[in-house]
């Protein structure tokens, strides 16, 4: 069975966009062509495939207008707060305040890919020390000194502990050119021992009663900072309404990608999948836009999955993604490969889980941030991974290693062998840098060794 | 007497003694042959010394901290490598909270219980005080004591291997003396002498106090390895500074530039791979162009 669905380039979507205007289409604030992007820089834009929708035509210039929607937001008045190494904790507290944008200043380590290294951040970072065997969300310390990709916040955080040393180092190379950072800690999640008390972690993990304790008293004191920023205190009854909305994003990503990973013919391509996740973890910027852009990608989705349409053909190779690619045309290049993403962990699996709504606001969240697979032991990782695979039937792995980042030394190889041991599976691993240009072909003939081998097992 | 191998200055010797227990901290030189952690590309070379070493130094336990995020992984691979017991010591990163001080705490009493386990017995205040007032603790500060005619040097980074050590001789040898050791094997590495009158009230309070307070690159913020800094570089006379750093060492490796930027002295930058005999000539040389500028 072959699809209906095919992907388009920039300027088809462009002229799409001009027929569905015609045709009655109405915009958020933030829409318009895509190809306007390309003028601001966007020039990577030019070399993607995208999905022909018009929900996917929302979510890419949702994405691509952050910066413009965070200035505003500045001017209207409100405070804006960098949440890094945050994988969905503190930008859930600051939402709960109403006058509070939170932010995720990281992801500018999308910025070399997205505007293919014209903007000099990474040497920017070069010249402050942080080269190469960095992690490339080294240019986040190029866009705080340029200060063109996004407003300076008025607070930025930073979680430290259990956390990749790159990031760890680049953000204290920030702290050391003037840039206060209130620092919290996430320890290292172990296992409880004789005589401790135990708690399960919303996705399975489990930690001793005294992690959470400390890590409750760690977003206490964010919650305070939050609080004086705003000029009013958060409260639990905040909290629980910013959680009640967090839970609304995991909800709708929880669906689409349950649809997206297991209907028979791929209902999304992987592309706009990654960036809807994305969106879990720091709402790009709006957390109320975030809910009406997903629930219209879901919608969609779901007529799609109810009509029997889709994109690629229902013998793609069903691929587990591990780890989010620096190049987002690799996510192309998998489905022109022969490959669909049934499944992923982009790092942060746990900022999809549901927040429990059952506990006290600051427990709950202390709970998800210990669930993070990244701060405990890359076996603990696995056997999320692995337990995933077996959800969405998957037939193998790809895990994406991110260049110079200090987890992607060992977790690989562990990674690796506990799925082969587990469900017997073809495993690559590959490295994405912020362009692979130069590595295509390489790459392209390992994603197609990786979709062949997955279609020989067949027979 | 049962050995406990560790590599981290976050441990204190004085606690694995209290329980009965030789601590021994290993120094990888490194060895190669058969390991539990193969080299790999992103591998920070000491990590994989240590696990590997630590496997086969034939010890009881082996201690593991959190210091750094290659040793928190390496040590997935130590415990499933080895039948050695080993322990993961969870060490803050933050160290200006009453939480992070108590969270610390509170992993030493849980190494006190690993270390019972192991056939230790429980640590007694009297016990930790008579460990912590030996003449011998903290005795293994590097640097050179005195003046000459040669110029002052400190060596700043982190943990040094045993092949390093030719660092000093090479420094020797172009006219120059290292009078501050600043690596995590040094002198930097090591905690503040411990105050009498509170070994007798509360010694573990104090032994926490004083090793949390070691000065490193990894802490958030690390503003007190500056503060370290100037005190011992206005102290030791130093005229330039070899900072030196393993490929792959995140937290060192960014503090160089920030480094070159704040001391006011001349700094030369030295990397390794730690596989590789260290290049001797290529070192020699940089070394004494260094030293050459000096003098």
């Amino acid at each position: 069975m072959t699809a209906a669905l095919r992907q388009i380039s920039l300027e088809e979507w462009d002229r799409r966009r001009h027929r569905l205007r015609e045709e009655g289409l109405v915009e958020p604030i933030y829409g318009g062509p895509l190809g306007r992007h390309v003028a601001d820089g966007d020039t990577r834009l030019l070399k993607l495939r995208f999905d022909d929708s018009p929900a996917a035509l929302r979510l890419w210039n949702f994405l691509l207008t952050e910066e413009d929607r965070l200035r505003a937001a500045r001017e209207s008045g409100k405070k804006l707060v960098g949440a890094m190494k945050d994988l969905g904790t503190v930008p859930v507290m600051a939402y709960s305040l109403d006058n509070l944008v939170a932010f995720y200043p990281d992801g500018a380590w999308w910025i070399p890919c997205v505007m293919e290294l014209n903007t000099g951040l990474l040497q920017i970072a070069d010249s402050l020390g942080i080269d190469e065997s960095f992690c490339p969300v080294r240019a986040m310390l190029g866009a705080f000194v340029t200060e063109a990709h996004f407003p300076l916040p008025d607070l930025l955080t930073c979680s430290v502990g259990a956390t990749c040393d790159d990031f760890s180092a680049i953000a204290q190379r920030l702290n050391g050119l003037g840039h206060p950072i209130l620092w919290w800690e996430i320890p290292h999640r172990r296992q409880s021992e004789p005589g401790e008390q135990a708690v399960t972690l919303p996705g399975g993990f489990e930690t001793p009663r005294s992690q959470v304790e400390f890590v409750k008293s760690e977003l206490l004191r964010v919650g305070v900072a939050l609080g004086e920023l705003a000029g009013r205190p958060l409260d639990d009854e905040s909290l629980a309404r910013g959680i009640a909305k967090a839970n609304r994003v995991r909800d709708l990503l929880d669906r689409l990608r349950h649809l997206a990973f297991t209907a028979p013919l791929c209902p999304m391509p992987a592309l706009e999948m990654l960036i809807a996740e994305m969106l879990a973890i720091h709402f790009c910027s709006d957390r109320d836009e975030t809910i009406l852009v997903l629930a219209e990608l879901l919608a969609e989705v779901e007529r799609r999955v109810a009509a029997g349409v889709g994109h690629l053909s229902t013998d793609a190779a069903r691929v587990f993604w591990v780890n989010p690619v620096a190049d987002l045309q690799v996510m192309n290049l998998l489905e022109e490969s022969g490959g669909r993403i049934c499944g992923t962990e982009y790092l942060f699996a746990h900022a999809l889980d549901p927040i429990p709504t059952t506990l006290g606001p600051m427990e709950a969240l202390a709970q998800m941030a210990l669930a993070d697979p990244m701060v405990g032991s890359s076996f603990d990782r696995a056997a999320r991974i692995v337990a995933d695979i077996r959800r969405f039937g998957a037939e193998a792995v790809i895990v994406s290693r991110i260049p110079g980042a200090s987890h992607c030394a060992l977790e690989g190889e562990i990674i690796g062998r506990i799925v082969r041991e587990e469900c017997g599976l073809p495993v690559l691993e590959i490295e994405v840098p912020s362009i692979t240009d130069a590595a295509k072909a390489t790459l392209c003939t390992r994603l197609e060794a990786l979709v062949e081998t997955v279609k020989d097992r067949r027979e | 007497m049962k050995t406990i191998v560790y590599s981290c200055p976050y441990v204190p010797a004085e606690w694995i003694a209290a329980h009965g227990l030789l601590p021994r901290r290993l120094v990888p030189l490194p060895a190669e042959g058969a390991s539990i952690a193969p080299r790999a590309e992103g591998l920070c070379p000491y990590a994989r010394a240590f696990i590997n070493e630590a496997a086969a130094a034939g010890a009881e336990g082996i201690i593991v901290t959190t210091l750094c995020d290659q040793m928190r992984r390496a040590y997935d691979l130590l415990v499933r490598g080895t039948i050695t017991p080993a322990f993961l010591l969870n060490v803050p990163k933050t160290w200006q909270t009453v939480a992070a001080q108590r969270l610390y705490l509170d992993e030493l009493k849980r190494l006190g219980r690993f270390l019972v386990r192991l056939g230790g017995r429980t640590a007694t205040r009297e016990g930790l005080a008579t460990e912590m007032i030996r003449p011998d603790a903290h005795a293994a500060c590097t640097a050179a004591p005195g003046r000459d005619a040669r110029v002052p040097i400190a060596v700043l980074g982190g943990p040094l291997m045993q092949r390093d050590r030719v660092l000093f001789d090479l420094v020797e040898e172009a006219g120059g003396r290292i009078t501050l050791d600043a690596t995590e094997t040094g002198m930097r590495g090591q905690p503040r002498p411990f105050d009498r009158r509170r070994i007798a009230e509360e010694p573990l309070m104090e032994l926490a106090d004083a090793y949390l307070g070691i000065a490193d690159a990894s802490r958030r913020p690390n503003s007190e390895l500056y503060v370290w800094l100037r005190k011992e570089l206005a102290a030791t006379g130093v005229r330039g500074v070899l900072f030196h750093h393993y490929v792959w060492c995140d937290a060192w490796r960014a503090e160089l530039a920030r480094l070159k930027e704040w001391v006011g002295l001349p700094v030369l930058g030295l990397d390794s791979d730690g596989h590789d005999e260290t290049n001797p000539a290529r070192l020699r040389t940089r070394i004494r162009a260094f030293l050459e500028m000096l003098q």
